[in-house]
């Protein structure tokens, strides 16, 4: 049994070292080269620990120190990085990346000759009946013959081959000499559709497919999965002039060979700074000449009419930029102060009007004369119990709906009392988050009361009795002390909670109703985080990842200063130490 | 050890060298006629081709997250309104030309392009009409003085149990008929495309379109916190004379028995047509994906042809965007309605400066609607909103 056992974990151990070191390659291999070495070093420091006698101790902890690295130290450090960048919406890819985009993405090439006339045949080996995927091809190119081979990558990128290329090698007879090689072509009449079979010392490649072969068309799903997909869509084919041919849809649909020519290259600019010239690299538009200009971040062609044209975005280091607009932008520290004093008062009032509905009911609750109590605690804690999305919902459509809403329609007029306008209203709306807040969260604020209660020793309310001290006296002297004591971290961190609520606030109101007049997406119950959110991720200029990081990096320091001020002022961490 | 070293071996070259194969992203209505065609997709090429369920709301953000690292579907299934920020990002490709293009609407080509480039092959068309309940509306009102009348007379006979008119009242989407009808234009039409910069839903007509709908509100027709979840529950139970909804929704009221009608939507006045917007659902090729060529293949030789269009039509009844089908279900009455409406009517703006106007639009309807701006301040606050966002 024992055997068993460590055999067992022995089995988990092994998985673990697998799937960790299966992680960092996956991940190094995708160039996430940072997370990658974390996981490296995590395998290292989980092996060390448990193959060290020494480091025995430290095995309990290799658990927590790896969820520490993945799901709080990484996730920061990514934060903080992505902060000085302009990563977002046109600022998606490297700058590397969208520097070989430009050079050699078949999308950014141009045909020189229109009406080429043109016309290949594939030869492929055959493996029985089965075709392989080794194939030559000959062309005719404006009525002269060639013949290259299978395109080799030239340009790499990880496993990813960005360009290959072939050389074509004119038809003069039917032997052609090419790289040390004679292929020997049969039968050789200058024409395409008589060719049948190429041979080279024990290799034969046999004719199949011809876009204007209808015998061969059998085989066009094969050459276009495998053989154009695979081998032909990045591939250039370069004559003795160094003209460029590849493969393009036509605007018929027809897979055919085009003239081509890559719209952008590299070239070197010579560049005078600081009095010395330097050379700066620079790409330039091979069809007009013009320099492709390099501005906020992204890269601009310059078309006939003199206009930049926007060409590819790229993600940037733009250094303090996004934290300075918090500061200098009128569209966010406009509102800022409106906004982060609601912001406080909605924190603030969250928490002590729940604590102010959860404590009664906890003194209730532990009074050992109320009976049924289990089934009242029950009932108390389902606000907490489903899931915020579902009852947010619920208190929007169901209760507080202007016109089908429960309150509206029957609780009001019940009292004789005119609708209220829950959505549109800005007192109102605010009253009605604040309401839906405390109905969430006050279980929670009974449960760690009740749990306080229960600490308190029973002799003080004794002595305090026999002093002659009432209800009143005792609660304000004894009992509110006591839990304050226990409770009070449990409200500062409900604070910083709240401070952040973003799920209550966009499910109910979506930060509305509008303030009128203003030039931002702000309504009267947005909180800081919920109007980050609209800045960020739903002004016009789509999704800004840096903005955002950097906003939330200071609004860490907000929350993180204010409750360090409530800790430092309640004497929470005091209390609890002692 | 050497074992333990060969077995990780082993199984990271698996992951490597997974066989290509194409991956298609769509939502619930097109996937089980796209799974019939990856079938025949397969025996014709011999490659598979994946099609995976994903909410329609996810896929744009799925995307924008997948594709820059090179992962996610080779093909998605969205809307044109999409286009913009995809192509902006670099992560979607240009569809190449083919002979059938010709068959296609030129508006659901001119809302795929951006910067004079097709980025998607469309495959439907919506728009908005209005919806009636033959039981309390026989014949549909044909301008908005009508519609009030008739609204009201219904709002009167049965007390507001049943009402006579309903729609989202503060969603710009649901206000653009009247807004654009009445001369309204969100990006000045240029021959260069759209131009952010000219944004016209401050001028006179927008301002007249969108007192429309204060006058639904001021006559008690509409009220402030009517919503879509709403409108729709009501005119499924059979609580609602005339909504204006789109073709989406059609299916769940035929399913839940209401006897209903479709027309265009009522004229703004005598001589100004109501023009909605018009939105087109497409394919769009990812910019990273390792099998593009056969993605454009699969689009134009086989999403492309009549008889598959005809397929996504049955699977997904709206409007289809090529011509030949389009003339194939001309004998639904819900089609020509609708089809009507979409050609009273504008692409959606598919440029990412967009995303702008819904929040500042919306926010200016609720603050006419409920009496906290005039109709030209609240406009003319959320044109200089939309100018400071997309600067």
């Amino acid at each position: 049994m024992k055997h068993l056992l460590k055999f067992f974990l022995w089995c988990i151990f092994v998985l673990m070292n697998i799937f960790f070191f299966w992680g960092a390659s996956f991940l190094i291999q995708n160039a996430y080269y940072e997370l990658g070495i974390v996981f490296f070093v995590l395998l290292f420091l989980i092996d060390f620990f448990i193959f060290n006698p020494r480091a025995y101790p430290y095995r309990y902890i290799a658990p927590a120190l790896a969820l520490l690295f993945i799901l709080v130290l990484y996730p920061i450090y990514f934060t903080v990085k992505v902060a000085f960048t302009n990563y977002g919406t046109g600022h998606y890819m490297p700058r590397q990346e969208a520097i070989e985009r430009l050079l050699y993405d078949p999308n950014y090439t141009y045909i020189i000759e229109e009406d080429l006339d043109s016309n290949y045949k594939i030869f492929v080996i055959y493996d029985g009946i089965n075709p392989t995927e080794d194939f030559i091809i000959v062309f005719n190119l404006d009525g002269k013959p060639f013949l290259a081979e299978k395109p080799t990558p030239i340009r790499r990128k990880g496993k990813e081959i960005l360009l290959s290329e072939s050389f074509l090698y004119p038809i003069n007879s039917e032997y052609v000499q090419m790289n040390n090689r004679t292929y020997h072509l049969v039968p050789w009449t200058g024409e395409l559709q008589d060719l049948k079979i190429i041979t080279i010392e024990d290799k034969a490649y046999k004719a199949f497919y011809s876009p204007k072969d209808e015998f061969l068309q059998v085989n066009s799903p094969f050459f276009k999965s495998r053989i154009a997909q695979q081998y032909l869509y990045r591939a250039d084919f370069v004559d003795q002039q160094g003209n460029r041919y590849a493969l393009r849809i036509s605007s018929a649909g027809e897979w055919h060979f085009a003239k081509i020519e890559r719209l952008y290259r590299l070239g070197y600019d010579e560049s005078f700074e600081n009095g010395k010239i330097g050379l700066k690299m620079t790409i330039y538009n091979n069809k007009t000449g013009n320099k492709v200009t390099e501005k906020d971040g992204a890269f601009y062609d310059t078309n006939e009419n003199g206009e930049s044209v926007f060409l590819l975005g790229f993600i940037d280091y733009v250094g303090s930029k996004n934290f300075l607009r918090i500061v200098k932008d009128p569209k966010v520290s406009g509102p800022f102060l409106q906004i982060f004093l609601w912001t406080f008062l909605w924190a603030l009032l969250s928490v002590v009007l729940s604590l102010a509905v959860g404590l009664p009911f906890a003194l209730i609750l532990n009074d050992k004369n109320v009976k049924g109590r289990n089934l009242y605690r029950t009932l108390l804690i389902i606000p907490w119990a489903i899931p915020v999305f579902i009852s947010a919902l619920v208190w929007r459509n169901g209760l507080l709906n202007e016109s089908y809403g429960l309150i509206n329609k029957f609780l009001l007029p019940l009292f004789g009392l005119n609708p209220i306008r829950w959505m549109n209203d800005a007192f109102w709306a605010r009253v009605g988050v604040l309401l839906v807040n405390i109905w969430l969260t006050f279980p929670y604020m009974m449960t760690i009361s009740l749990g306080a209660l229960q600490g308190i020793p029973p002799e003080l309310y004794e002595v305090a009795m026999i002093d002659g001290a009432g209800r009143f006296k005792r609660f304000t002297a004894i009992t509110f002390p006591f839990i304050m004591a226990v409770i009070a971290p449990l409200l500062v961190s409900s604070f910083a909670f709240s401070f952040n609520n973003f799920t209550i606030i966009y499910l109910i109101t979506a930060g509305g109703p509008p303030i009128p007049g203003s030039t931002t997406p702000t309504g009267y119950t947005d909180i800081l985080i919920s109007y980050v959110y609209k800045l960020a991720f739903e002004a016009g200029r789509g999704q800004d990842f840096g903005f955002a990081s950097a906003i939330s990096i200071m609004i860490f320091f907000l929350v993180g200063g204010i409750s360090f001020l409530n800790f430092k002022f309640s004497g929470a961490f005091e209390e609890v130490g002692r | 050890m050497r074992r333990f070293l060969l077995l990780v071996l082993v199984l990271s070259t698996v992951f490597v060298f997974a066989q290509s194969k194409l991956v298609i992203w769509c939502s619930e209505k097109q996937v089980d006629i796209l799974q019939k065609l990856a079938e025949e997709f397969k025996a014709k090429y011999g490659v598979v081709v994946e099609v995976q369920y994903v909410n329609f709301s996810d896929i744009k953000p799925k995307f924008l997250t997948a594709a820059p690292e090179g992962q996610g579907a080779d093909i998605i299934v969205g809307a044109h309104d999409w286009v913009g920020e995809l192509v902006v990002n670099g992560l979607i490709d240009p569809i190449p030309s083919f002979p059938e293009l010709n068959q296609f609407y030129e508006t659901g080509l001119s809302a795929f392009s951006y910067g004079g480039k097709l980025y998607g092959l469309p495959y439907a068309l919506e728009a908005i009409a209005l919806i009636y309940n033959k039981e309390f509306v026989p014949n549909p009102p044909k301008t908005v003085d009508e519609m009030i009348q008739i609204a009201k007379q219904i709002d009167q006979e049965f007390g507001k149990e049943v009402r006579g008119f309903i729609t989202s009242t503060t969603e710009f989407y649901y206000a653009v008929p009247f807004i654009l009808g009445a001369g309204g234009y969100v990006f000045k039409e240029t021959a260069k495309g759209l131009d952010p910069k000219d944004i016209g839903l401050a001028n006179e007509g927008a301002v007249k379109g969108v007192n429309i709908i204060k006058r639904f509100v001021d006559e008690k027709v509409l009220d402030p916190s009517d919503n879509y979840q709403i409108m729709d529950s009501m005119f499924k139970e059979g609580k609602a004379a005339m909504i204006i909804n789109g073709p989406w929704a059609t299916k769940a009221y035929k399913d839940a028995g209401i006897d209903y009608g479709v027309a265009v939507i009522p004229n703004v006045d005598a001589n100004l047509v109501a023009k909605p917007f018009v939105g087109v659902q497409g394919f769009m090729v990812n910019a990273k994906s390792p099998n593009k060529l056969l993605a454009k293949e699969f689009l134009t030789n086989f999403i492309a042809r009549t008889d598959t269009m005809y397929r996504l039509y049955l699977g997904d009844p709206r409007l289809p965007a090529r011509k030949d089908v389009l003339e194939l279900v001309r004998d639904n009455p819900d089609v020509v309605a609708f089809t009507q409406s979409a050609a009273n009517g504008v692409p959606m703006p598919n440029i990412p400066q967009m995303a702008a106007v819904w929040g500042a639009m919306n926010d200016a309807l609720n603050l006419v609607v409920n009496g906290k701006a005039t109709t030209q301040e609240a406009l003319t606050t959320a044109v200089e909103r939309i100018k400071t966002q997309t600067q």
